[in-house]
């Protein structure tokens, strides 16, 4: 069951594919809340690589696992909360890497993706379980928006 | 929006055009579309992203692997006409000023 807080949980099979649906998801999201087109478009930009990391690295690929999105507006933040129960990733892994240390030549789309994320958000929390899964929290300041 | 891909040769070049969205479900078509057309250009590998308005990361890597096979057959490998969503991520990657960028197809 969704929180009392969220205003829109949704459960998302780890195909590909269906990585279009998660970007239709969150754009129209943001658009009740008044974020110029560009910052929207990082934002579900950032999402789709969140999801992209959890399929490629805590499922390994499986495309029949679940991600499970969350979007809430809180007093001060808009989070999108994703979640998987596939294999903890490491800590080290999920800090902001620096934009001089993206190397051409070994650009990975795990490294650039989470660039990505930490660029397009105000907040990152990771949050990964000691045997199983992973929680992220993907916070946006409000001040940002126009909408209420 | 599904990724369409057509490829097409010209004197000098072998012209990659991608239309709709990349990410992690699409990009390995790209990336095939992209590395046959460096193995079979003469002399030059195109890719056409004027009609991709979506490219994620995954596609952003494609772009590098197509350039670092193009180098390694002492190819030129060129990117046409990205769409500012496009441009922009590149511009993030700091990658925009490693590809050669030109507007349009008609610098083939």
């Amino acid at each position: 069951m969704p929180a009392m807080s969220d205003d829109l949980q949704v459960r998302v099979r780890t195909d590909p594919r269906l990585l279009c649906s998660v970007r239709w998801l969150v754009r129209g999201y943001l658009q009740g809340f008044g974020y110029s087109p560009e910052r929207t478009e990082e934002v579900v930009l950032a999402v789709d690589e969140a999801c992209a990391n959890s399929i490629r690295h805590s499922y390994a690929g499986n495309h029949h696992a679940l991600l499970v999105l969350s979007f809430r507006a809180l007093e001060r933040w808009i989070e999108i909360e994703l979640e998987d129960t596939g294999t903890p990733v490491a800590i080290e892994k999920t800090r902001a890497p620096k934009a001089e240390h993206i190397e051409r030549e070994r650009l990975t789309p795990g490294g650039l993706g989470m660039y990505l994320i930490h660029r397009a958000f105000d907040e990152v929390l990771y949050d990964p379980g000691t045997e199983r899964g992973n929680r992220v929290r993907l916070r946006l300041n409000r001040t940002q928006s126009t909408g209420t | 929006m599904a990724l369409t891909l057509e490829t097409h040769g010209q004197d000098e070049a072998q012209v990659v055009r991608a239309k709709g969205e990349v990410d992690l479900y699409s990009s390995p078509q790209l990336r095939e579309a992209i590395l046959k057309a460096v193995e079979v250009a003469r002399h030059e590998a195109h890719v056409d992203l004027s009609g991709v308005p979506y490219m994620d990361s995954s596609g952003v890597a494609t772009l590098v692997e197509g350039l670092k096979a193009a180098n390694q057959r002492q190819k030129k490998f060129v990117v046409l006409a990205p769409s500012p969503s496009v441009m922009k991520v590149l511009h993030l990657s700091r990658l925009d000023t490693v590809f050669e960028i030109r507007p349009a197809e008609s610098g083939a």
